[in-house]
């Protein structure tokens, strides 16, 4: 019994062994079509390396040579995503999740690690409306546009017809151009997969070219089927909604988180940046951007990037998996890509005309921090068609410490980039440095 | 009449504190095996997050059982003397550590937290158990440690 310290000092050199693991490769082995996919490594403990939130005071994010870059709002409540109206008036989604549920004694820690990572200012449930007057690019009128949602994050205007997706259920309101708040009562228009668990609880939503139909990202309930499967009914999809009856069908499936739905200009394809899995190591799985096909399955949470299986699923779906499709382009491990936009503006340089812009929220499982940046996917022909080039960086600072994380991206009435920064309670504007 | 058993130190009015406590973490830890087999047998995630409870309350109050039986060792060199008595202290040390390892395998998610890893430390930790358990009632049925027959008239 002599061995009460020997078992202590063993506890110590266990969790130093669980910080162990692969070391991180170069994450530009992981971008693009066909990633360096390195073998699986499960932890003892969960991998998290908590980033403190410090704030910009004062400090503003670099910018790529040709661009600069303004603050368009400060001082808000964790702002999430961004939608900008035809008369260039930018709404701006002040947002937060419920809360975490606590089936097993590591989610006490995890929920801890969530809340430390985010700002510490009590979200907004509400969206602010912000209008340019005067030219400037900083917005000079600022109203409550609608308050009092639920966890509110995806919002697409259809002629008079403004769609917000609360995480369960999409509201329709009536708007007409120039409203700066809206008094009526939202009538739903579909319910979405919320409560009691909700763990990816951020819905997107676009409509299609034609405006018939809505599309929604539904994200999975847990990181990998620990919550139940029986608790991913109608998630990891995105459903497609009928915007006359609010008939719903699963459209893709697969997809673990999928948000930033946007069509691609050009080939009017349906686009998505999707996080994906955990806790299998510092370079796996490469988060993605891809195409959405009708009908196809993505893999999660059965297996990943084809028909790599995921060990941790149990029982396996193997006739799943046989039609499981890779994605199309990966932007590296666990950067999470929670934000996407074509660039159809004139504004910023001719470099940036026609790809797509990624706001990538940045990890808290990775030793070497990576994404918390915007990034560039140039296209041709309505595929990427190069590297991933950093456009907006400086989120971080000192290596491990976070002034602001990049979420929900839009192009505003000038044709700058917009960019919602939920940690630094900020939306920065991007444009060309010389008109 | 004073007995001349070997004297338990961490005592609670007379009663061997390690003795109180020790049951709590032996029916966790039995538990444990039982719910990650019936995880093991239907994967529903319920029986493998109950594991995860089960390890965590068997391990904080295994912690002050092995104080206790810690400080009953030291306190008497009688007790030091009885073979059983560090095969008892050994064995489960060696279920304590197995358990925390286990408990860091639980945190993964969902079929690895369980099969096979979690599994096998289970059972091995039962099967250290059952061992010392049988030491451990060497110590007090034979050796009368930690009894004190009482002032029966």
């Amino acid at each position: 019994m002599k061995s009460v310290g020997f078992s202590a000092a063993a506890a110590a050199v266990m969790l130093a062994l669980a910080a162990c693991g692969p070391s991180p490769i170069d994450p530009r082995r992981q971008i693009g079509a066909d990633p360096y996919l390195p073998p699986i490594h499960q932890y003892l403990l969960p991998p998290m390396h908590i980033v403190k939130i410090v704030g910009w005071n004062g400090a503003m994010p670099a910018v790529a040579p040709g661009l600069k870059v303004q603050a368009f709002a400060a001082g808000l409540a964790n702002p999430r995503s961004l939608y900008t109206f035809p008369n260039g008036d930018v709404l701006v989604v002040e947002t937060g999740g419920p809360p975490g549920s606590s089936s097993r004694p590591k989610d006490l820690i995890m929920n801890w690690v969530e809340a430390k990572t985010h700002s510490s200012t009590k979200p907004g449930q509400r969206i602010l409306l912000f209008r340019d007057t005067s030219g400037s690019g900083v917005p000079d009128v600022k109203t409550v546009f609608l308050d009092h949602l639920t966890s509110p994050f995806g919002v697409v205007l259809v002629g008079n017809d403004l769609y917000v997706a609360n995480t369960d259920a999409v509201i329709r309101y009536p708007y007409a151009t120039g409203d700066t708040r809206i008094i009526a009562a939202g009538v739903k228009l579909c319910d979405l997969p919320g409560g009691p668990i909700d763990h990816h609880w951020t819905k997107s939503l676009t409509a299609s070219p034609d405006g018939s139909k809505l599309y929604a990202g539904v994200g999975s309930n847990s990181n990998i089927t620990e919550n139940g499967i029986e608790a991913e009914v109608g998630r990891a999809a995105i459903w497609e909604i009928d915007r006359a009856t609010g008939a719903h069908r699963e459209y893709a499936t697969g997809l673990r988180n999928p948000n930033g739905l946007q069509f691609e200009p050009q080939t009017h394809v349906l686009w998505a940046v999707v996080n994906e899995r955990d806790e299998l190591g510092p370079d796996m799985v490469p988060d993605y951007l891809t195409s959405v096909r009708d009908g196809a399955f993505y893999g999660w949470p059965y297996s990943f990037y084809g028909q790599h299986l995921d060990p941790r699923v149990q029982p396996q779906r193997p006739d799943l998996v046989a039609r499981a499709i890779a994605p199309d382009y990966a932007l590296s491990s666990h950067v999470a890509p929670l934000g996407l936009v074509f660039y159809t503006g004139t504004n910023l340089p001719a470099h940036y005309r026609g790809g797509a812009f990624v706001g990538e929220h940045g990890s808290w499982n990775r030793s070497v921090l990576n994404g918390y940046k915007v990034v560039y996917v140039p296209f041709a022909n309505g595929r990427p068609s190069g590297l991933a080039e950093d456009v907006v960086t400086d989120f971080l600072v000192d290596g491990d410490k976070a002034r602001g994380r990049p979420v929900g991206l839009a192009i505003d009435g000038a044709g700058a980039l917009l960019i919602a920064d939920d940690a630094g309670n900020s939306v920065w504007r991007v444009s060309a440095a010389s008109p | 009449m004073l007995s001349d058993n070997p004297r338990s130190t961490a005592s609670l009015g007379g009663r061997p504190i390690h003795a109180m406590l020790v049951p709590v973490p032996i029916v966790c830890f039995v538990g444990t095996l039982i719910t990650d087999i019936v995880y093991w047998r239907t994967a529903l995630m319920f029986w493998a997050d109950l594991s995860a409870w089960l390890l965590l309350v068997g391990l904080i109050v295994s912690l002050f059982a092995a104080l206790a039986g810690l400080i009953d060792f030291c306190g008497d060199r009688r007790i030091r003397a009885l073979p059983s008595a560090w095969i008892h202290g050994l064995g489960n040390a060696t279920a304590l550590i197995l358990s925390i390892l286990n408990a860091c395998i639980h945190t993964r998610d969902a079929y690895t937290s369980v099969v096979p890893t979690g599994l096998i430390l289970s059972a091995l930790v039962v099967v250290i158990l059952l061992m010392t358990t049988w030491s451990g009632w060497t110590l007090v049925y034979r050796h009368g440690v930690g009894v004190r027959p009482g002032d029966r008239r």
